[in-house]
């Protein structure tokens, strides 16, 4: 039973790989099917981290997220060097002076050998701005309906439920992604405006915290001939930043397949000993 | 995996699906709609069959199912669908009380998306079944599942499970050689049936079926599902003792 299940992972791997390498001609399909755009034309569509980090990248001007601490370069996988873990560049003026010492903490810890935690690796939702940039590997399907579209990345896997024209409830019970109510604008564009995300999450994979009056507003544009998802976000939240900042990413088209099966609490232990933070475990069945 | 066992499963494959070939043929009209969150009313932890009665288990299944019963009681078999949150695998995940979404989207796929441990179905539309040989290599808890439309019902067939899964919360069993057969319809504007056809000869000695009744609710939002936090609350579904 191992060694087979461990073949099809390594299979599973390398064909992962190999189909990140295989773009989809822009010829294939239209950017946009009528008057909105549209991010899943067929069954083997995903979008897949156009750069080989998983970060919120800084806006063209402007305030912007947090990057690593220049002395100490954040080095990802697969860059053909050692793999460096996240230190965080604390003199980034975003940040109140809690959320600065608290993450000043988490530095020391990184820089004294402790392995960080990263919501992918240890299959927590990573919650909203991170989800944009959830896994550098598994890529991300769109499900669009009138009424709402659902994204899912099958990392975890996780999954975001976007409703259309129509307004924020009250006051929405804290969860992990969020209460998202969204619409189309320009034909080319799907707005995303999120609250109610819990101050259990991170922003980013720098480890930068929140409150729940976090509100990130995401511009997921299609261009380049639907070859490409433009993704720009303003993100405000009073209790932990000085003001409020933007960043950006982009996902480039893929085809992979539709999207499989690949759940990250299998078999997902602490192999190492590395102390890690554990993976979401019921200590009695829900029902 | 061996040849032989590769051609034991095609020939028994083969005929199930001389199975379902004798229920084709209906008229093909406007694809129908089933989408929408449906929630069951209902649940119950051991299996119940079509028609009543026990799990028609050979001996084998009989000594899988014994295996498993004793494994769940003293701690040496997980039931890693409730400790971890991985996927519940067929049948055990139509029982879910908790609500689901089925997605007619995108074009060419039927995309089911469950609260319960966040997984995720897909159904390949008009697509034939993958052969065994590529199943093989990817046992997926929820299987490999491809479907087509019969008048109004949506006629599911699934294969290329893997073992780590139960028939039920009870722990009764079946082997990576399981086919299922699902014949999903609304059976009135506001109630959805799925009837599955469980084949797995080294278990079950025939075919039997389970049917499965849930009620659309579009006022329903899916929730996050995280293992071990407390989560939505199930009072409305008769049969959930929570511990």
């Amino acid at each position: 039973m191992i060694p087979v299940s461990i073949r099809a992972v390594l299979i599973a791997s390398l064909s992962t790989f190999a189909a990140a390498e295989r773009a989809t001609p822009a010829a294939e399909a239209p950017a946009s099917r009528g008057a909105i755009p549209d991010f899943a034309p067929d069954t083997g569509t995903s979008w897949a981290l156009d750069q080989t980090v998983d970060d919120l990248l800084p806006p063209p001007s402007g305030a912007g997220p947090i990057t690593f601490d220049p002395a100490h370069p954040y080095i990802a996988n697969f860059r053909g060097a050692q793999p460096t873990y996240r230190v965080a560049d604390l003199s980034n003026p975003i940040l109140q002076p809690w959320a600065r010492e608290q993450m000043r903490k988490s530095n020391a810890e990184v820089l004294a050998g402790k392995v960080p935690f990263r919501a992918r690796e240890r299959c927590w939702p990573i919650g909203v701005p991170g989800f944009v940039i959830y896994s550098l590997i598994e890529s991300f399907y769109f499900y669009q309906t009138p009424e709402k579209v659902t994204i899912i990345n099958p990392g975890g896997p996780e999954v975001r439920h976007i409703y259309l024209n129509v307004p924020h409830s009250a006051d929405p019970r804290p969860s992990w992604y969020g209460e998202s109510v969204g619409r189309y604008e320009g034909g080319d564009t799907l707005v995303i405006d999120t609250i109610g995300i819990t101050d259990k999450t991170f922003v980013d994979n720098y480890r930068t915290p929140h409150t729940t009056k976090l509100h990130v507003v995401e511009r997921l544009k299609l261009v380049e001939g639907g070859k490409t998802v433009l993704i720009s976000m303003t993100v405000d939240d009073p209790g932990a930043f000085t003001m409020p900042w933007s960043a950006t990413q982009r996902w480039r088209r893929v085809a992979r397949g539709p999207i499989a099966e690949s759940p990250c609490n299998e078999n997902n232990t602490d192999h190492f000993k590395h102390e890690l933070i554990p993976t979401p475990t019921a200590d009695k069945p829900d029902f | 995996m061996n040849n032989l066992r590769i051609y034991a499963r095609a020939g028994s494959a083969v005929a199930f699906l001389l199975g379902i070939t004798a229920v084709s043929g209906l008229a093909y009209g406007q694809t129908p709609d089933i989408s929408g969150v449906y929630w069951a009313t209902e649940y119950h932890p051991k299996i119940q069959l079509v028609g009543g009665g026990d799990l028609p288990l050979t001996a084998a299944g009989k000594a899988a199912y014994e295996k498993n019963i004793a494994g769940l009681k003293d701690g040496s078999i997980t039931d890693t669908a409730r400790k971890f949150c991985v996927p519940d695998g067929l049948p055990r995940v139509l029982a879910t009380p908790y609500p689901f979404d089925i997605i007619q989207a995108p074009p060419g796929q039927v995309t089911i998306v469950h609260e319960l441990n966040h997984q995720v179905r897909v159904v390949a539309m008009d697509k034939p079944m993958p052969s065994e040989k590529e199943l093989i290599p990817f046992p997926f808890y929820n299987g490999h599942s491809v479907g087509h439309f019969e008048g109004d019902t949506l006629v599911v067939e699934s294969a290329g499970f893997n073992e780590k899964t139960f028939i039920d919360a009870t722990g009764a069993p079946h082997t990576d050689e399981m086919r299922t057969l699902e014949r999903i319809r609304k059976i009135s504007p506001t109630q959805l049936e799925d009837v599955i056809t469980i084949h797995d000869p080294e278990y079950y000695s025939r075919d039997w079926q389970a049917r499965f009744v849930y009620t659309l609710r579009n006022d329903v939002r899916l929730e996050d599902y995280v293992c071990g936090e407390p989560h939505r609350d199930l009072s409305t579904v008769a049969g959930v003792h929570r511990p």
